[in-house]
């Protein structure tokens, strides 16, 4: 792209700058709504994986099973599922003491009568329901296994959340796809016809598309650029309001906020190229 | 280098061309003189692949009507250098600006490689005092005068003028095909529509005359020749008085009056003019000024 094309595209902004800032507040009005969503989804997605982090899968284990086969059951559970802590029986009364007030009650009981278990810190790809799921059967079928709990409904209700806002940002996502392509396309088309004479002279010239319409695509990635900075902006300082008493919010890594900017201006640079595309065939031979 | 084989040209019901046959030879100059809506601008816009023939075939060069893709059709303008009446100029740029941007559609966009091109170009008009005026700040016969720097400037093969005098007074319109007259001689191939006799005769070359679309083909002198002169009131800016001032008595810009009014610049000296030629021939996707002849893209 020669230095040409770029002062182009300065000539097309200055000739049409009621155009260009239309078009710029209309993206930034969607980009903001976009990136407010990703800070949510974002702050879910951070919440859900502490949340993620609590989860543990508690391994029963039968009366009686010997030293050295809970060694080698421990061997399999952390080569197949994670870190597993013996708990045994008299450290699992003394855990379960600690959190019954009535002393009474405990001085009731003759015997201990809970059973030596593994908790088990899962791997990371193992902490989705379905996964615990199979995982639990699977160490149910080992001999030495009585039970396993892992608080099916609980983890079962964080998946449906998490997939719920991740939807709800591919959507939103969506939306501002279609709002790009939406507002780039009227207003380069606007911005086309305004010139309209202009590009005649160049097609007849013998001006190929790409020449025409090379500045408009570099016009309309410019006011993505200064849209979607405007955008995280915004979004900063709302984070920065609500932060004020929500203090765990957190705003987005940079790397998703350079992310951000370079998929709006990916984006438009497509919908600008497809436009003109359209637009220039309807204007003429 | 451009023929027309039983050409017909409808625009709806209206007949704009009725089976048209001719040819024109590299470096020869035509005139196709004919009433309004005789179909002058038909053929040259045929020419220029703005419109297609209802049917026949319409070759430029290599390049053939009817298969041209929007790449080729771009190409092959590239190596016309056409004149309207209107003259068609950017508006928003100054007068060098509007000869480069030529040259930037062939793909030229190093001021080293541009500047000479222009000034040069600019020079041959007498234009390049003014260089830096916008189209609105310059005459009729300057803006037609640019028009014709802009279309020489990549040194086609090739002149199409569109009734080059059509929007002017006398005196610049004399300047005007003077100058044409001069590229001509230079080595383009000139072909002028007009609906002037005097014109016509100014220019000389092969005479075709167009009366509804159909052809006669006259050399020298047409005897019919004052029936297309317009009327005084046609409208035309500053008429020629009693409708026969003589343009024939057209000469060279080297030697034109340096002290028309209008064009302040044609005393200025003009360097030795350059050999119009085909540039090297690109392919059809490249920026460039394409060979009118050896390009294969346009054949079908």
């Amino acid at each position: 792209m020669h230095p040409f094309h770029w002062n182009e595209a300065w000539r097309l902004f200055r000739a049409h700058r009621g155009l260009a800032l239309t078009s710029v507040v209309s993206l930034t009005a969607a980009l903001t709504l976009c990136g407010l969503f990703l800070v949510l989804d974002h702050n879910v997605r951070q919440a859900l994986r502490a949340l993620g982090d609590r989860r543990e899968m508690i391994v029963y284990l039968k009366d009686g099973v010997r030293e050295s086969e809970r060694t080698v059951l421990e061997d399999k559970l952390r080569q197949y599922f994670g870190e597993p802590t013996y708990v045994s029986p008299k450290e699992a009364w003394a855990r379960f003491s600690e959190q019954i007030a009535d002393r009474e009650l405990l001085q009731g009981v003759d015997t201990n009568p809970l059973p030596a278990s593994y908790h088990i810190r899962l791997k990371p790809e193992l902490l989705s329901y379905t996964a615990m799921q199979q995982s639990a059967e699977q160490i149910e079928g080992f001999d030495e296994v009585d039970a396993v709990r892992f608080g099916g409904e609980y983890v079962r209700q964080l998946d449906e959340l998490s997939g719920g806002v991740r939807l709800a940002t591919w959507a939103i996502g969506a939306i501002v796809v279609f709002a790009i392509v939406l507002v780039l396309y009227n207003t380069l088309r606007l911005t086309v016809l305004a010139r309209r004479s202009q590009v005649e002279i160049l097609l007849r010239l013998g001006a190929s598309d790409r020449f025409i319409a090379t500045p408009y695509v570099i016009e309309a990635m410019l006011q993505t650029s200064i849209a979607a900075l405007v955008a995280l902006l915004a979004a900063f300082m709302l984070r920065q309001t609500v932060g004020m008493r929500l203090h765990d919010l957190s705003f987005l890594p940079w790397t998703s906020a350079v992310g951000f900017v370079v998929a709006a201006v990916a984006v438009s640079w497509a919908a600008a190229q497809a436009a003109l595309a359209r637009i220039l065939r309807t204007i003429g031979s | 280098m451009i023929s027309f084989e039983h050409v017909t040209k409808r625009y709806g019901e209206r007949l704009a061309l009725d089976d048209v046959s001719w040819r024109m030879d590299e470096g020869e100059c035509v005139v196709v003189l004919g009433h309004s809506a005789a179909g002058k601008t038909t053929m040259l816009r045929l020419l220029t692949h703005e419109t297609q023939p209802t049917s026949g075939v319409v070759t430029v060069g290599s390049f053939r009507s009817g298969r041209l893709g929007r790449t080729h059709r771009a190409l092959l303008r590239r190596t016309i250098g056409v004149v309207y009446e209107d003259f068609r100029l950017l508006a928003d740029r100054t007068v060098f600006e509007n000869v480069a941007i030529a040259l930037h559609i062939a793909g030229h966009f190093e001021d080293a490689d541009v500047t000479p091109k222009v000034r040069r170009a600019l020079q041959e008009v007498g234009l390049e005092a003014h260089r830096d005026l916008l189209p609105a700040e310059l005459s009729y016969g300057e803006r037609q005068r640019c028009a014709i720097a802009r279309a020489i400037v990549n040194r086609p093969a090739l002149i199409l003028a569109d009734e080059p005098t059509g929007a002017l007074e006398p005196r610049s319109a004399q300047e005007i095909l003077a100058l044409l007259l001069r590229i001509h001689r230079e080595g383009a191939a000139l072909l002028v529509g007009t609906t002037r006799a005097e014109v016509a005769e100014a220019i000389g070359g092969r005479r075709l005359v167009l009366a509804d679309g159909r052809l006669t083909e006259t050399n020298g002198a047409s005897p019919d020749a004052k029936a297309y002169m317009p009327p005084a009131s046609s409208g035309d800016p500053a008429p020629p008085a009693g409708g026969t001032t003589p343009v024939a008595s057209v000469t060279t810009a080297a030697t034109a009056a340096p002290a028309v009014a209008d064009a302040p610049a044609a005393a200025a000296p003009t360097p030795p003019p350059a050999p119009v030629a085909p540039a090297t021939p690109t392919s059809p996707d490249a920026p460039g000024q394409p060979d009118l002849f050896t390009n294969p893209g346009g054949g079908s």
